[in-house]
């Protein structure tokens, strides 16, 4: 569990959300976190999870930094 | 269900429907069997088509059963001939929508060269399905040709004429209520595979990509040659919706039906020209070389991931239905 | 950045066992071929985080008679079909008549059931935390808009008493792939009383090919400096509190109650069910704890916690086969004794 992908919000209205995945569109829940066009967003089972940053490039650095430390 | 009976209202069907739209010199005899010319060496198979819905984007079921038929003629080097055509009606299907799908399943024939020279209809009780059985003959050409799924040899190069799933994502699409512009790839391949023939590429083995999906065919094909065939992952053409559409409801392209694409494996050094005969032709534009025949564990295939790593692939065992794990 | 791959392919310390929790880790492991990339000296188990194949026999025994009752319609997942009763799947109620509806999202059943109001749509409601979330955004759709033919049939799951489990059997892992979207939930706070409790370090991974690499290595580090800690190698989805809002949720709709694993047994406190108030919308979840497929033979317990591998359990390739699955190690497609009978993860 569980399978999951990110696509980009469209458009929203209510609880509801368009949410694109490379030209497949589907109407996502929108309750579970605030969400506007133009957002990357996580989509489980036609819910929306979690909103994602534009690159996490720059955490990751940090974290390999970490490791090298240990 | 007059209609199945056998007369008046039979034949009526026959001549406003069947008749009109399959019109050809062999059928307009109405005879009780079709009398053709022949061959030295015959191809003969048969399939029947029960998709629902009956319409789906990109085809129908009409058009499906003559490609599935002519495709499978086509696989074994034929040239496909002739067909027949057997309906099952159940009860409350509309006329104009069996006109329709005789109509596509005209069109369908002409493009594919092939005559539809007999058939059948049944009607019985049910809520408006609507079932097609096809059955082909195609001539094999003189000099002994022949492929098989056994023929694989080191050095061989595998081809695919284009996008893998397009036909079951479009289906599943359409039941699962996502929105998308994907279509069915539904189409006859015999142009490709003459294209193949004419230009003497030595074709080892070939199949069309249907139920199962590209790895089950090929895993077949390791396993009858007892060779490793080995697949790059990020040669395999799939369009973005299709990816996309896989990444959402947790599917596999190697494992999704198509019904207008193929495989060959064909003799390294052919393996340029065939791909040049592929992408010439109407359906394959996004052919390409997506492995090869290598020195390996017998009967395996394997896929070189874009991650970088290898993975052993099987034949597809359940039904390859959308996860949530 | 650090040549992570050459490291995780030419490690040569200590055998140690790394187990990936979540069923979706299992597959995409499997997928990218990550053991070909990695050196031998690492072992990969699966474990017991596929909600679908540790549902027990009592539970699609249930769903399947369901599917037999008069104006009732079972609505799933498709992954669910296959996951044999103790006679039947929901796929092979199907052809006798049963009701059974597949669906990409539970939301679409109320879709469903506006559109046949006559009939008591029931969804199998299976899922770890990721998709309680799911659930409890459906169970307030529901209430809000006073719908009333929709019910859910539950067998819902968490993840630390699982993970506490595996533990404390005698599998000995040294480090957990800690599940990404079930964290984008919870948060990976989650894992830190467990990594402090047995001294063993877990890493929340990504999906993709290239996130699992970087955790694995993240893991290995940690195993060879003997530090237990919870390391977020999933930074974009997953934060340390997850998200509160769906936590919210699911309190208010769900409570924990004791829950049984397919092949493993009952283990308190391991699930959440519909609360009280709630019961009206639960078709009958409460106490669904019986396991045909819990032979005395079948050595599930032990294979996924990585004691023992498929081949010594005396059902494997005999009573238990891909075709006709016993225990959770082969229903899922991904599970150990699945993928050692038709899929050998290459070394």
């Amino acid at each position: 569990m569980c399978v999951a992908m990110p696509g980009k919000v469209i458009s929203v209205h209510g609880r509801k959300a368009v949410v694109d995945f490379a030209g497949n569109r589907i109407n996502a829940e929108a309750g579970l976190v605030a969400v506007k066009p133009g957002d990357s967003v996580l989509v489980h089972a036609g819910c929306i999870l979690q909103v994602l940053p534009e690159d996490e490039a720059n955490i990751l650095a940090d974290l390999f930094a970490e490791l090298e430390d240990l | 269900m007059a209609h199945g009976s056998g007369g008046k209202a039979t034949s009526e069907l026959i001549s406003s429907i069947f008749a009109r739209y399959f019109d050809n010199p062999v059928l307009a005899k109405m005879e009780d069997a079709a009398v053709v010319p022949g061959a030295a060496r015959i191809a003969m198979t048969t399939d029947s088509f029960v998709v629902t819905p009956l319409f789906f984007a990109g085809g129908d079921i009409g058009r499906l059963a003559v490609c599935g038929t002519v495709n499978d003629l086509a696989m074994s080097g034929a040239t496909p001939m002739y067909l027949t055509c057997g309906f099952i009606l159940e009860e409350g299907v509309e006329i104009a929508v069996l006109e329709r799908i005789v109509f596509s399943m005209a069109e369908t024939a002409r493009e594919a060269g092939v005559l539809i020279v007999a058939g059948d209809t049944k009607v019985i009780e049910g809520k408006g399905g609507l079932y097609i059985n096809t059955a082909g003959v195609g001539f094999l050409p003189e000099g002994g040709f022949a492929v098989s799924s056994a023929f694989c040899e080191e050095g061989d190069v595998i081809l695919l004429s284009g996008t893998l799933g397009d036909h079951h994502a479009a289906i599943l699409s359409a039941r699962m209520g996502i929105t998308n512009t994907i279509m069915s790839d539904c189409a006859p391949l015999h142009g490709m595979v003459s294209a193949l023939l004419q230009n003497n590429v030595r074709v080892k083995a070939m199949r069309d990509v249907t139920r199962g999906g590209l790895a089950t065919i090929l895993h077949e094909f390791a396993a009858a040659s007892n060779k490793c065939l080995r697949l790059e992952e990020d040669q395999i053409p799939v369009t973005d919706q299709v990816r996309g559409l896989c990444g959402i409801l947790g599917l596999d392209p190697l494992y999704m039906g198509n019904e207008g694409k193929m495989v060959a494996v064909v003799a390294g050094e052919d393996a340029a020209l065939a791909l040049c005969c592929l992408q010439k032709s109407a359906y394959g534009k996004a052919a390409a070389i997506i492995g090869e025949v290598i020195r390996g564990e017998e009967g395996t295939l394997l896929l070189h991931t874009q991650t970088g790593g290898v993975r052993v692939l099987t034949e597809l065992y359940g039904e390859g239905l959308p996860r949530i794990c | 950045m650090t040549d992570y791959r050459t490291f995780l392919k030419e490690y040569d310390g200590p055998a140690i066992r790394i187990m990936e929790v979540c069923g979706t880790h299992t597959a995409s492991i499997a997928h990218n071929g990550i053991t070909s990339l990695i050196s031998s000296k690492i072992r990969l188990i699966s474990g017991p985080g596929c909600p679908v194949c540790v549902t027990v026999t009592e539970y699609i025994d249930r769903l399947v008679e369901l599917s037999l009752e008069p104006d009732k319609v079972v609505v799933t997942f498709s992954d669910m079909i296959r996951v044999p009763g103790s006679r039947q799947s929901l796929q092979d109620v199907r052809s006798e008549g049963g009701q059974v509806r597949m669906v990409y999202s539970p939301l679409d059943i109320i879709g469903l059931a506006a559109a046949e109001p006559d009939k008591t749509f029931i969804f199998a409601a299976i899922g770890f935390e990721t998709t309680t979330a799911v659930y409890a955004a459906l169970m307030d759709g529901i209430v809000c808009a006073g719908i009333e033919n929709v019910m859910l049939l539950t067998s819902l799951k968490t993840m630390p008493l699982v993970i506490d489990w595996v533990c404390s059997m005698q599998g000995g892992i040294d480090g957990f792939l800690a599940p990404g979207h079930v964290s984008v939930i919870t948060g990976y706070e989650l894992f830190e009383p467990l990594s402090e409790k047995y001294h063993v370090p877990f890493a929340v991974a990504g999906f993709e090919g290239e996130q699992i690499l970087i955790a694995l290595y993240a893991l290995v580090k940690m195993i060879s400096k003997g530090e237990s800690r919870v390391m977020n190698m999933y930074p974009a989805a997953v934060t340390a509190d997850g998200n509160k809002t769906a936590r919210l949720m699911i309190d208010k709709y769900f409570e924990p109650c004791d829950a049984a694993w397919r092949g493993m047994g009952i283990i308190p406190r391991s699930g959440v069910m519909l609360k009280e108030k709630y019961r009206l919308y639960d078709a009958g979840s409460r106490d669904l704890f019986s396991d045909h497929s819990h032979h005395p033979g079948c050595r599930c317990a032990q294979i996924i916690t990585g004691a023992q591998k498929p081949a010594e359990c005396p059902l494997f390739g005999t009573s238990c086969t891909p075709d006709k699955p016993q225990g959770a190690c082969m229903v899922s497609t991904e599970g150990s004794c699945y993928s050692y009978f038709v899929n050998r993860r290459i070394k």
